[in-house]
């Protein structure tokens, strides 16, 4: 039971990375041109996020089918080859990888894949304990490395004909006039990608605590029939929420000024076109990353404008760490997962296995977290000019500072 | 459904949405616009047209209904589970 409530918690703490790993997928466009104030934006993404996590249950559906085979498919019952306790420590494990990377990427300000990382987390942890038949192949296949390739590229290539045909349609129009109108139409459709944010990312965390429920058999195994209990939906909607309100700057920042220089009306196409992909395929099930398609949508902005430059270095840094991130996430779990499983077969108890990789995902957090604050990103230097010759994260101010003496980088 | 498929679908809903959306607001902002006349960037002064400023904002009229519409369209089987209201009786159920 108490690893129960260790595992909830930790997968709180994972649905709060996400949200602050990926407000900028809402928001940072919106920042960039300035439509709406950074405090401003990240309360609005946070409000919506909320609402969002409520809307619908599909994702998380998917993620307690397609991932891992510890459900009998017919019956919903754990499988008899699993106990309980293998479960749990198979989900802890995965979240603690994903949790670790999601901050790591945060560190150096990479708009990585949340949904990835726990899915490579908890794929690891699943071969390290069950084998390769653990894992559900064909659902991963077809409901995540599938729409992983192609949303990017669905998204790209959308946000290009969107902000051509935007910038074709009001090419008339007066130039201040265009800039305020659609810095109205960036902060409704930005609006709209927080929201399906929020449907889309809430729920894969609300399917890992439905999947842990199902395992200790406290919840029955037909989530699609039976709906989700309230408290699952509220807590994970709230995590998020309050996630995406601390805002990850330091994303938000290479969305916004990294990727391309972007003006309001290629905003708007990008975050039309991110919310479009992202709501239609939240409505099938498909449990893809808004991270991939909100980075898709926003380099699209900038093919589709002509004479616009994309950086393409950060766009190709990005990409690396796209494909890394599965695997990485899930050697991560799978070490974990083979930590925890010594330390029971050692001390013959459950709790010292988990409890152990618990403290050590709390140290690590702790670690990258205090090296964020070294160079700190946050709201008021968000925007500042982007570095060509590093494509640093971090402002060059905020280095030279960071370099001089202790007493001048106190003040 | 096989995957093919549902890309596809993803794709045909995304232009639809993510690019045909934004080309009808794009639109309904140049009608405002040359509705609300003034002076155009090449100095000729427009007369304001009262006819293209509605018609400006019919057209951001019709893009809300349609984006409040398709997020109630994903609620749906939210709202059919809690509240037993079905918002959309003549579409077929899943």
């Amino acid at each position: 039971m108490i690893i129960l409530v260790l595992l909830i918690a930790t997968a709180l703490a994972f649905d709060f990375t996400n949200g602050f790993h990926d407000t900028g997928n809402a928001m940072a466009t919106s920042i960039a041109t300035g439509a709406l104030k950074p405090k401003t934006a990240v309360l609005l993404a946070g409000v919506l996020n909320l609402v969002g996590a409520f809307l619908s249950v599909e994702v998380a559906v998917t993620v307690t089918t397609s991932v891992l085979k510890v459900q009998d498919s017919k019956t919903g019952h754990l499988l008899p080859s699993i106990d309980a306790s293998t479960g749990l420590t198979i989900i802890f494990a995965g979240l603690i990888g994903g949790i670790l990377w999601n901050l790591l990427t945060w560190l150096f300000g990479i708009p990585s894949s949340s949904s990835h990382a726990l899915f490579g987390g908890l794929i690891g942890a699943g071969l390290a304990a069950l084998g390769t038949a653990g894992v559900n192949w064909s659902g991963i296949t077809q409901k995540v490395l599938i729409p992983a390739v192609a949303a990017p590229v669905i998204a790209c290539l959308v946000a290009a004909c969107g902000t051509w045909l935007v910038y074709r349609i009001t090419r008339k129009v007066l130039q201040k006039r265009r800039e305020e109108g659609f810095r109205w139409g960036q902060i409704a459709t930005a609006s709209l990608v927080a929201l399906s944010h929020g449907t889309n990312d809430a729920q894969k965390t609300m399917g890992v605590i439905a999947l842990a429920l199902i395992t200790t058999g406290h919840l029955t195994g037909d989530v699609k029939k039976d709906g989700l209990p309230f408290w699952i939906i509220f807590s994970c909607a709230l995590a998020i929420g309050l996630g995406t309100y601390i805002g990850g700057w330091r994303v938000i920042r290479t969305l916004g000024k990294g990727l391309v220089e972007i003006e309001s009306p290629q905003g708007f196409a990008a975050e039309a076109s991110s919310a479009a992909i992202i709501l239609s395929s939240s409505a099938a099930g498909m449990a893809l990353s808004t991270t991939h398609v909100a980075t898709g949508s926003i380099l699209g902005s900038g093919v589709g404008k002509p004479g616009a430059e994309v950086r393409w270095a950060v766009a190709g840094r990005m990409a690396v760490a796209w494909l890394v991130t599965l695997p990485a996430a899930g050697i991560v779990g799978a070490l974990s997962y083979w930590l925890s499983d010594a330390v029971k077969s050692v001390s013959g108890s459950a709790l010292a296995g988990d409890g152990l990789i618990f403290l050590i995902l709390v140290g690590l957090s702790f670690y990258m977290w205090w090296r964020a604050q070294q160079q700190k990103v946050d709201h008021k230097n968000v925007n500042a000019d982007w570095d060509d010759s590093t494509n640093s994260v971090v402002p060059a101010e905020v280095r030279e500072a960071a370099k001089a003496p202790k007493d001048t980088a106190a003040v | 459904m096989t995957y093919a498929e549902s890309i596809l679908k993803v794709l045909v809903v995304g232009l639809l949405l993510g690019a045909g959306l934004p080309a009808v607001f794009a639109g309904g902002l140049v009608a405002y616009s040359s509705g609300t006349g003034g002076q155009a960037s090449d100095g000729t002064v427009h007369a304001p047209n009262p006819v293209l400023k509605y018609l400006g904002i019919a057209l951001f009229v019709f893009v809300a209904w349609v984006i409040v519409t398709a997020v109630f369209w994903i609620t749906r089987t939210t709202i059919i589970h809690h509240f037993g209201v079905d918002l959309f009786p003549f579409m077929p159920k899943k």
